[in-house]
C-alpha cells in the first residue's frame, strides 16, 4: 500500500493549489492550461469523492444507484423514479464529463462544478449528494434490485485490492517517468494532468469499474479470488455494510457514467450487453480455474477447441502482448505434453490484452491454454492466423520454473506504429476497390460460439445478466425443475414483490375473488449450480398441481419469455433457501462458467450453496418440458425420512424434510378449511414402535400448515373426515423439534407423490399400516401446546360454569335450535330448517385432575360425553329430563386413559395444562 | 516482428465493412473483437457512431476532413492522411505512451466509413484551410 499513499499525497499536493491553477488557465494562454484546468476540477472532485469516504454515504449511493439502475429494467414492475435518476444524472454531468478527452471546450460547460468546487467546495457537492441519496435511500426499501451484475461486487473488491493504481495507475506502470512526478514544476504539472486523462486507453477502465456503460472485461482478471468470496461480496453489496474507510476515492464520474446511456437498438448498447455476459463469463472461469488449477490442467485439456500453444516470442504491442504460438494438437492420450507432437504444430499469433498479459506473463517456452470461446482472425496476407478473445487464457507449464525466480521475462516493445499509415477505408474511393478485394467475411471465426452469444443458454445466471428490456430475459433457458409447487396468489402479488418484506397476514385483505387462488411456481436449476424460482400463472384448479408435478419435476426444461422480478438473498427468504440447501450438494458435478462446451469435470467439489437466487415470472407457456422424457442426473428426489428420523436430526436447525404420514387429529383455525393455519398432530410407523429405548421418544408430532401452503381439495377431503388419514409431505420444515408447512411444501394424500419420479428403492420397508390403538405420549412436564397426550387422573374438581347439557338436532348436530309453536318438546332446526322431533342432548364438562405424573400441576380436561356418561354412571342423557348431578358424586372418580389434545400449556405462575378429550 | 496489430485492425474494420454492406449488422462476434482490440475505446466509439457524430467535410478544392462531435458538444477534427486528433486522449494514450492505436474519435470515423453512415457536408475552402489550420491551436 506504500505506492498507494504515495498516489495520495502526491495527489494531495497538486490539489492544494488547483483554483488557481483553474484561474490561470482562464486568464492566461495555452491550451495546456485549459486542459489542465478542467483536469485540476476532475481532480478536486476526485478530493471530494475521498472526503465522502469518511461517511458511510457514498456506499450508499453506489448501491442504491445501482439498485435504481436495476429498476430501469423493470419498469413493467415499477414506475422509474423519475426523480431520483434526474438528480442522479445532474450530479454525474456536473461532477465531470465522462467524455474525457472533450475536455477543451469544457470549460465553458464546467461552469457549474467549477462553481460548486471554488466556494464551498465539500459541502456544496456533499448536499447535492446528500440530497440524492434522501431520495434514493427513501425509495430504495421499496425497491426490488435485481442488480444483475454482482460483477460490481467484484470490482469493489478488485478496487480494493488494487487501490492505489486506481486512477493513477499509467503514471505508475512505467518506472522511468516516476521522477517526473514531482509536482514542483508547471511543466510537471502539466504531464500529471494529461496522465489523468487516459481516457481511452485500459486505465480509464481501472478507474471506472463501477460503469455499467463500459463494464471491463477484464475485471477480475488481475485477481485471484474464491467463488466464496465472490458471493460473499454479492451479499455485502446487498447489505451496504459498514466497510473500513480506506477504500479509494472513488469520483463522481463514476456515478455519471454508470447513468450513461446509449441509444436505444444501437451498436454500443449491444457491445454493452455482451460485455456485461462476457465479464461474468470470464470472473466465473477466473474463480474456476484459480481455485484449483492442477486438477483443471488435466481435465480440461481434452475437450473440444481449447487451444495448446507453446510460446515462442513474445511482444508488446499498443499494452497488448502479441505472442508468436505454436499450436499443439492435443493428443488423444491426454498427455499434452509429450514431445512427439511436433508434426501436428501450426504457427499462430496469439492477442493477449493488458490484463490478460498481466495475469498470463506469457514468456517464451510457455504452455498455454486457451480455452474457447476464442476467435480467429486471418488476415489477408499473413499466413498464420491471429487469436482474438482470449480471455480465458492459462499458463500450464512455465519456462519461468527453471530459472531464477523473481527475474521476469520482459517483452520486446514494439516501435510505435507509423501514423501515416492509415487503415484503408477512410477515402471512399478507395473503399470500392477494397470492396472487390475482400472476400465474404469469412476471416473472422469464433470458436465456442463466442460463449455469450448462444440465444439458447444453459446458464440462468448468463442469461439474467444479459437481461434486455424491461427486464425479460431474452435467451431461452435451459434448466432443471427440482420443485414444482403452488402459493396462494396474496404471496406473489405485485403488492408483495415489490415489498417483500410485508407480512404474510396481507393475504387478508385480498379482495376477495383472489382469495383462495394459486399460483403456480417452480424452483428451477441450471447446470452450474444456480436457482431461480418461477412464478407462473394461477391454477384454474388447485388439483392441477399434481399434474404440473408429474409433468415437470425432475425433468429439464426450457424457460421461455420471463421476466426477472427480484434477487433474493439467503438472509431475506431464509424458508426458501432452507429448501436449495435440502437440494445442495448437487446430485451430480456442475458445469462451470467460461467453459461453455466443456463436459462437467468430475474432480470438483460443490462449494458452499448459492446465498443468492432470482425470483422469475412468467406465463403458462414460459416452461416446456424438453422432448427428452428421462429424470435429469441433477434432479434431487425429495428423499423421505422416517418422523423419527427427522425428530432425531439436526436440533435447531432449520431444514426441509419429506415424509408420510399419519393424520391422528386436526385443528383448523378457521371453520373454512383451507384458510387459517391448520394444525395436524401426526405420527408414524417409526415413532409408534415397540422400544424407545435412549430417550422418550416423542410418539407424535405437531405439524402447522399455515397460510402460505397450499392444501389441495383432496388433501381438504381427507382433513375433513373424521378418520385418520395417511399423506405425504414433501419439504415441510424442520425447526426446534417442530414441523411447519409454509411456502414450497406441498402435501399430498399418500400415493400421489409416488409417481413423481421417485425411485422404488427409496420407498420405506416397514408397513405404513398403524397399529392400534396409536400409542400416545403420557401428559408430561414437556407436554407442548397442539400435541396429543395420553391422560390417565382422578377428578378432584369440576368447572361448574361450564358444565351444562343443551339439545341440538339430531339430523345436523346444530345446535341452533327454535322452539317449536305448536308442540312444547319440538325443535325446529335453523340450520337444516327440518322440524327435531327428538333431539339430541348435548353435555359440557371440565374437570379438573390430579396425574400421578405431574405434580404441583394444574390439569383441566374438557370431557366427550361419552367420558362423562361413564363418569356419571349414567344413560339417563337420552331421556326427556337429564336429571343434575351433585359434584360430590364426581369428585374422586378416575378417569381415563384418554386421548387429549393439548389446547394451552401455561408454565408461569404454576404449570397449567387445558385438555380436551379427543376421540381418534 | 513486425507490428501486427495495425493489421489486425484493418482486416476487422474490413469484415465490419463487408458484413455491414451485406446484412446490414454487425455480427455480435465483431464487436467483440472489437471490444478485445480497443478496450473501452470501443464502447464509446459505437455510441459515437451511434449518434452519427462523425462529419466528413469536404470543399471544392478536393480536400477533406473528419469531424466528430464529441460527447460533450466539441467538435474535433481528423484528418484522412494520417492519424491525427486533438483530443486529449489521442495525445496521450496513442501518442506519448503508445497504449492504443487509435483515440475513439478516429475509430469513430472508421467504424463510421465501414458503415457508410458518415454525414456528407460541404465547406468552402476558405473554411476548410481555417479548420485546418485551426486544428493546430484551437
Amino acid at each position: 500500500m506504500s505506492s498507494r499513499k504515495r498516489k495520495r499525497s502526491s495527489r494531495d499536493i497538486k490539489c492544494v493549489f488547483f483554483p488557481d491553477d483553474v484561474r490561470h488557465g482562464l486568464h492566461k494562454v495555452g491550451r495546456e492550461t485549459s486542459s489542465l484546468s478542467s483536469l485540476s476540477s476532475a481532480r478536486s472532485w476526485e478530493r471530494c469523492g475521498e472526503s465522502f469516504l469518511d461517511t458511510p454515504m457514498t456506499k450508499t449511493l453506489q448501491s442504491s444507484g445501482r439498485k435504481l439502475s436495476a429498476i430501469k429494467n423493470l419498469s413493467l414492475v415499477q414506475p422509474r423514479p423519475f426523480h431520483c435518476e434526474k438528480d442522479l444524472v445532474h450530479i454525474a454531468w456536473s461532477s465531470s464529463d465522462s467524455e474525457q478527452s472533450d475536455s477543451e471546450m469544457q470549460l465553458q460547460s464546467r461552469v457549474v462544478p467549477q462553481q460548486l468546487i471554488h466556494k464551498p467546495r465539500p459541502t456544496a457537492s456533499s448536499q447535492s449528494y446528500t440530497r440524492a441519496l434522501l431520495m434514493l435511500s427513501t425509495s430504495k426499501e421499496d425497491l426490488p434490485d435485481i442488480d444483475t451484475d454482482s460483477d460490481l461486487d467484484v470490482s469493489e473488491v478488485e478496487a480494493e485490492k488494487d487501490s492505489g493504481q486506481q486512477i493513477s495507475d499509467c503514471e505508475s506502470e512505467s518506472p522511468d517517468e516516476k521522477p517526473e512526478e514531482q509536482p514542483h514544476e508547471s511543466e510537471n504539472m502539466k504531464e500529471l494532468e494529461i496522465s489523468g486523462y487516459v481516457s481511452d486507453g485500459e486505465d480509464t477502465v481501472i478507474s471506472s469499474r463501477l460503469n455499467t456503460e463500459s463494464p471491463p472485461l477484464q475485471t477480475g482478471e488481475g485477481s485471484k479470488r474464491s467463488v466464496g468470496d465472490w458471493l460473499k461480496s454479492a451479499q455485502a453489496m446487498l447489505q451496504t455494510p459498514q466497510k473500513p474507510n480506506d477504500t479509494p476515492s472513488r469520483t463522481p464520474e463514476d456515478s455519471a457514467k454508470k447513468k450513461k446511456k446509449f441509444q436505444r437498438g444501437g451498436l454500443a448498447e449491444r457491445l454493452n450487453r455482451l460485455q456485461c455476459r462476457q465479464r461474468s463469463a470470464v470472473s466465473f472461469w477466473k474463480h474456476q480455474y484459480n481455485s484449483d488449477t492442477s486438477a483443471a490442467t488435466t481435465a480440461t485439456v481434452d475437450r473440444p477447441g481449447v487451444l495448446v500453444l507453446e510460446v515462442l516470442e513474445v511482444t508488446e504491442e499498443c499494452s497488448m502482448q502479441l505472442a508468436l504460438c505454436e499450436h499443439h494438437l492435443p493428443p488423444r492420450d491426454g498427455h499434452q505434453h509429450s514431445k512427439a507432437v511436433s508434426e501436428d504444430t501450426a504457427r499462430m499469433l496469439v492477442l493477449f490484452n493488458r490484463q490478460t498479459a498481466a495475469q498470463l506473463m506469457p514468456a517464451p517456452r510457455d504452455i498455454i491454454h486457451i480455452y474457447p470461446p476464442w476467435q480467429s482472425l486471418s488476415i489477408e496476407g499473413l499466413s498464420c492466423p491471429v487469436i482474438l478473445n482470449t480471455h480465458f487464457s492459462q499458463k500450464v507449464c512455465s519456462a519461468a520454473n527453471t530459472s531464477i525466480p523473481g527475474c521476469r521475462f520482459a517483452p520486446k516493445k514494439c516501435m510505435p506504429y507509423y501514423l501515416g499509415k492509415i487503415f484503408g477505408l477512410l477515402e471512399a474511393s478507395r473503399t470500392t476497390e477494397m470492396n472487390k478485394q475482400v472476400t465474404p467475411s469469412d476471416s473472422l471465426c469464433s470458436f465456442g460460439g463466442s460463449g455469450v452469444l448462444r440465444e439458447h443458454c444453459d446458464s440462468l445466471l448468463e442469461a439474467i445478466e444479459a437481461l434486455g428490456q424491461a427486464g425479460s430475459v431474452d435467451q431461452d433457458v435451459e434448466v432443471i425443475v427440482q420443485r414444482v409447487y403452488a402459493v396462494p396468489i396474496g404471496h406473489c402479488s405485485p403488492a408483495s414483490i415489490i415489498k417483500p418484506r410485508v407480512p404474510l397476514r396481507s393475504s387478508a385483505a385480498l379482495p376477495p375473488a383472489e382469495k383462495g387462488k394459486t399460483r403456480l411456481c417452480v424452483l428451477v436449476q441450471d447446470s452450474y449450480g444456480m436457482f431461480s424460482v418461477v412464478q407462473l400463472h394461477p391454477l384454474p384448479c388447485k388439483d392441477d398441481l399434481h399434474q404440473y408435478c408429474q409433468m415437470w419435476q425432475g425433468k429439464t426444461c426450457v424457460l421461455r419469455n420471463i421476466k426477472v422480478v427480484q434477487r433474493v438473498t439467503r438472509e431475506r427468504r431464509s424458508r426458501l433457501f432452507s429448501l436449495i440447501d435440502s437440494l445442495w450438494p448437487p446430485a451430480m458435478p456442475l458445469k462451470e462458467h467460461g467453459s461453455s462446451l466443456s463436459m462437467p469435470s468430475t474432480s470438483r467439489a460443490s462449494g458452499p450453496a448459492p446465498s443468492f437466487c432470482y425470483l422469475l415470472s412468467g406465463q403458462q407457456s414460459s416452461v416446456e418440458a424438453t422432448k427428452e422424457q428421462a429424470v435429469s442426473p441433477l434432479y434431487c428426489h425429495p428423499l423421505k425420512r422416517t418422523l423419527r428420523d427427522i425428530l432425531q436430526g439436526e436440533g435447531g436447525k432449520i431444514c426441509r424434510c419429506s415424509f408420510d404420514a399419519t393424520v391422528l387429529y386436526k385443528r383448523m383455525q378457521s371453520p373454512d378449511v383451507g384458510h387459517g393455519e391448520v394444525w395436524m398432530v401426526l405420527t408414524d410407523p417409526s415413532l409408534q414402535e415397540e422400544e424407545c429405548s435412549e430417550r422418550p421418544c416423542r410418539r407424535t408430532v405437531a405439524l402447522c400448515v399455515n397460510t402460505s401452503c397450499v392444501l389441495t381439495s383432496s388433501v381438504l377431503e381427507a382433513l375433513s373426515s373424521p378418520a385418520a388419514c395417511r399423506m405425504s409431505f414433501r419439504d415441510a420444515i424442520s425447526e426446534n423439534d417442530f414441523l411447519l408447512c409454509a411456502e414450497q411444501s406441498v402435501i399430498e394424500p399418500e400415493g400421489s407423490l409416488k409417481s413423481t419420479t421417485r425411485p422404488e428403492s427409496v420407498l420405506q420397508p416397514q408397513s405404513s399400516i398403524l397399529l392400534h390403538p396409536v400409542r400416545l405420549d403420557p401428559l408430561s412436564v414437556e407436554t407442548t401446546p397442539n400435541s396429543l397426550c395420553a391422560l390417565t387422573g382422578v377428578i378432584v374438581g369440576v368447572d361448574e360454569n361450564t358444565a351444562y347439557t343443551w339439545p341440538a338436532c339430531n339430523h345436523c348436530g346444530s345446535g341452533n335450535l327454535d322452539m317449536s309453536a305448536e308442540r312444547t318438546q319440538s325443535f325446529h332446526c335453523v340450520s337444516c330448517k327440518s322440524a327435531v322431533i327428538k333431539p339430541d342432548t348435548k353435555v359440557q364438562l371440565e374437570v379438573f385432575l390430579s396425574c400421578s405424573s405431574l405434580k404441583d400441576c394444574t390439569v383441566k380436561v374438557k370431557l366427550q360425553k361419552k367420558t362423562i356418561m361413564s363418569i356419571l354412571n349414567s344413560t339417563a342423557l337420552e331421556s326427556d329430563e337429564f336429571p343434575g348431578y351433585d359434584v360430590e358424586n364426581v369428585l374422586g372418580k378416575e378417569v381415563g386413559p384418554i386421548a387429549v389434545y393439548v389446547q394451552v400449556v401455561t408454565r408461569k405462575p404454576a404449570l397449567w395444562i387445558s385438555l380436551e378429550e379427543i376421540c381418534l | 516482428m513486425p507490428s501486427f496489430l495495425p493489421a489486425v485492425v484493418e482486416q476487422l474494420f474490413r469484415d465490419i465493412q463487408t458484413t455491414y454492406q451485406e446484412t446490414a449488422q454487425i455480427h455480435n462476434d465483431l464487436l467483440i473483437a472489437l471490444k478485445f482490440v480497443f478496450g473501452s475505446c470501443a464502447l464509446q466509439a459505437l455510441d459515437l457512431v451511434d449518434q452519427r457524430s462523425v462529419t466528413c467535410l469536404s470543399s471544392p478544392s478536393g480536400r477533406k476532413a473528419f469531424q466528430v462531435l464529441g460527447g460533450s458538444g466539441c467538435v474535433y477534427t481528423c484528418f484522412l492522411s494520417c492519424h491525427y486528433c486533438p483530443c486529449p486522449a489521442f495525445t496521450y494514450t496513442v501518442l506519448r505512451r503508445n497504449d492504443g492505436l487509435l483515440c475513439k474519435h478516429i475509430l469513430a470515423v472508421y467504424l463510421s466509413q465501414a458503415m457508410a453512415v458518415t454525414q456528407q457536408e460541404s465547406v468552402s475552402d476558405q473554411q476548410m484551410s481555417a479548420l485546418l489550420s485551426s486544428t493546430a491551436a484551437p
